[in-house]
């Protein structure tokens, strides 16, 4: 065991604060928020004065990281060469790159909406609660994204998912939203816990936490006799994809998200559906490509098939059974529930493409195109499941009946977004499809692995999709108004719904607006960081390298049972 | 060093621990029960980084403290965790008067 040696302080410099200026801003403003609440409004005003203020008071705090993470996209403000990959920022923990200063927009963007949306109803007395968890779920949400590192990616990706969990039980008065706050929490953790065992053996295969460097001793490993454990780095895999399939709610681990689904408060359903999923699916990307690259096909090192044929067989099934499931609801937000788990498996589709691509930046970009998209459509149709459920009072898809002759507008902005999920040609929801799709085909063109099999499962899957979506249409347009359609919209639904179709048809026509910036964040979201103690004697902590290497030749030895040398010694 | 406990026998301890926590949340139906399995399977996670952090090769250039301060990040999760499980079991107990996973079902299809 040599000395610890003293760590000279790297503190961050001013524009690396600068960069995280949104999420630092975030979580300041859910603590003003907590604070209004509990030492000015609480007790002194009625539950709608106070709904009204703290969502006021948020909307201006979400605007205004939305306008930091958007001023910092700005040509010159952020100078490019600083803007590079690079282990040296933040220690290697947070990537300071073109990827993380795009995509945190998108993040915000989604909160900004949801809390637009949860202004519209009060369902919970705790109103400073709210908003602030639904601050710092966001925060756990773009450090999320941002993580270069598993320590970092952890805590992240725990502080999103526990503030998710508060927020699925805050409705006052509902057994269902306990219920399905319980079921989460109970998934959730026994899911983050198998997700962590498989990170530990991850460092312990390779010495290290931070991403590029796992891949790298990856790579070394193929070559270099002993660190490849045998079946451990397969259950290694396994278990990080358990905990990744479960955040993504794709199949042996979609139990929880009908029930969470249904019984969360509408607002935050289309907080899980849009930015949680969001930014799991991002990480899972920068955890399988930067780190576990090595294992996307059996290496002889890994006693498993590799990741893209598990993600493969996940993809197919998740299609299949959402999709099935979905034909026979009743209930809107249980049908949306089935649906999310679908379009989880077209998503695996996109992440099995970008491993196997050739021209993975574009594979990437499809993805991302994809996941905003997606992202959006899905808000506003909770938008309207949230007026179903506050204003009518039921679930039910029947209720929707006539609403196109009553409220032409918000009918005919739903209906362009369910269009948009089958993934009817002028609209989004294609272009995503599509592009996806058609990387996984080119994939297999340029000797790769062949996804024919896969995307004709995944058409066939559109196909079946489209009963269930147009079973809503049908209600819309071809039925008689029921009683409950007297009901009229607010405006937080209505703005929801607009910015949303107006999103999906404008970036359906004009794809390439959007998949321009986010094929250039695709290419720094796989560029790993150069080491950043190349040519120097002293690395990025300020540890000479001498400090670090172990001089105790116990301390070399392979680290996994089975191996034959550790058997020799 | 060479009197140490093996690098083995703690990654083995590791694996029965979460191996029992698995099993206790698969097949308890508590929730309290559940969540200490949960507690379990973390445990055995931090078990296998502090050994993997004493005892196994760290990569060139990785920090010192890499698997103690991962191990305290873990905990201090863990402990957020159970805070709000125990929460939420009390809200659901309030409301069905028991603490039966199984009966917690006013959601079903």
């Amino acid at each position: 065991m040599p000395t610890v040696p003293v760590i000279p302080s790297v503190w961050p410099s001013s524009s690396e604060w600068f960069f995280l200026s949104p999420v630092l801003l975030m979580a300041f403003w859910g603590v003003l928020v907590l604070m209004l609440d509990v030492l000015v409004l609480r007790n002194r005003t009625l539950l709608s004065t106070r709904a009204k203020w703290l969502g006021l008071t948020s909307l201006v705090g979400a605007l205004a990281a939305l306008g930091l993470a958007v001023g910092l996209l700005w040509p010159g403000v952020l100078a490019t060469d600083v803007l590079s990959a690079n282990e040296e920022f933040f220690n290697g923990t947070i990537a300071f790159d073109a990827a993380s200063a795009l995509l945190q927009v998108v993040g915000i963007g989604f909160l900004v909406l949801v809390i637009g949306l949860s202004m519209t109803w009060v369902f919970t007395n705790e109103q400073g609660e709210y908003y602030a968890l639904l601050f710092w779920s966001a925060v756990g949400m773009i450090l999320m994204i941002e993580a270069e590192e598993f320590m970092t990616l952890f805590v992240a990706l725990e502080t999103m998912t526990i503030s998710i969990y508060i927020l699925t039980g805050l409705e006052t008065g509902s057994k269902r939203s306990s219920e399905a706050a319980l079921k989460y929490l109970i998934y959730g953790s026994a899911a983050s816990a198998l997700f962590l065992f498989g990170l530990s053996w991850v460092y312990g295969l390779t010495g290290t936490t931070r991403l590029a460097a796992v891949g790298r001793a990856l790579v070394e490993s193929r070559t270099v006799e002993g660190i490849g454990g045998q079946w451990t780095s397969g259950l290694a895999l396994l278990l990080v994809l358990a905990g990744f399939g479960f955040k993504v709610a794709s199949v042996p681990f979609h139990q929880w998200t009908p029930d969470v689904y249904e019984g969360a408060p509408a607002p935050v359903t289309a907080w899980i559906a849009s930015g949680s999923k969001f930014a799991s699916f991002i990480a899972m990307i920068k955890v399988l490509m930067l780190a576990l690259g090595t294992w996307s096909v059996d290496t002889g090192h890994l006693q498993s098939p590799g990741w893209v044929v598990i993600l493969s067989i996940l993809a197919a099934v998740s299609m299949t059974y959402g999709n099935l499931a979905a034909l026979g609801q009743q209930n809107f937000k249980r049908m949306l529930a089935y649906s999310s788990i679908a379009h989880s498996g077209y998503l695996l589709v996109g992440v099995v493409a970008i491993g196997v691509s050739s021209q993975r930046t574009e594979a990437t970009g499809a993805v991302l195109y994809y996941l905003c998209t997606y992202g959006l459509a899905t808000l506003g149709t909770f938008a309207v499941a949230a007026w179903l459920a506050h204003d009518v009072g039921s679930d039910q898809i029947d209720d929707l009946n006539g609403l196109g002759f009553r409220r032409p507008v918000p009918a005919f902005c739903l209906a362009i977004l369910l269009l948009s999920l089958i993934g009817v040609p002028p609209l989004a929801g294609f272009f995503g499809k599509m592009l996806m799709f058609m990387e996984a085909l080119n994939a297999g063109g340029n000797g790769g692995i062949a996804l024919t099999w896969l995307v004709v499962v995944a058409l066939l899957n559109s196909v079946v999709s489209a009963f269930y979506y147009v079973r809503v249409l049908k209600a819309l347009y071809l039925r008689q108004p029921g009683p409950a359609i007297g009901k009229s919209f607010p405006s937080g639904v209505i703005w929801t719904l607009v910015i949303a179709a107006v999103a999906t048809v404008g970036f359906g026509l004009n794809p390439t607006a959007l998949l321009d910036p986010l094929g250039g964040a695709g290419i720094s979201l796989l560029t790993s960081p150069e080491p950043a103690s190349s040519g120097r004697p002293v690395d990025s902590n300020g540890i000479t390298q001498s400090a670090t290497v172990p001089e105790n030749p116990a301390q070399t030895q392979v680290p996994v049972a089975p191996a034959p040398s550790a058997s020799a010694r | 060093m060479s009197q140490d406990v093996p690098l083995n026998w703690y990654l083995i301890v590791a694996a029965c621990v979460f191996v029992i926590g698995l099993f206790g949340v698969m097949t308890r139906r508590n929730p309290i029960a559940v969540l200490m399995s949960i507690e379990l399977m973390l445990n055995a996670s931090n078990l296998n980084i502090l050994a993997f952090w004493r005892l196994g090769t760290p990569n060139p250039g990785e920090a010192p403290l890499t698997g103690v301060v991962f191990t305290a990040l873990v905990i201090a999760v863990a402990a957020a965790e159970v805070a709000v499980g125990i929460a939420l079991i009390l809200v659901c107990y309030r409301v069905w008067k028991s603490a039966d996973v199984d009966r917690y079902d006013s959601m079903l299809g």
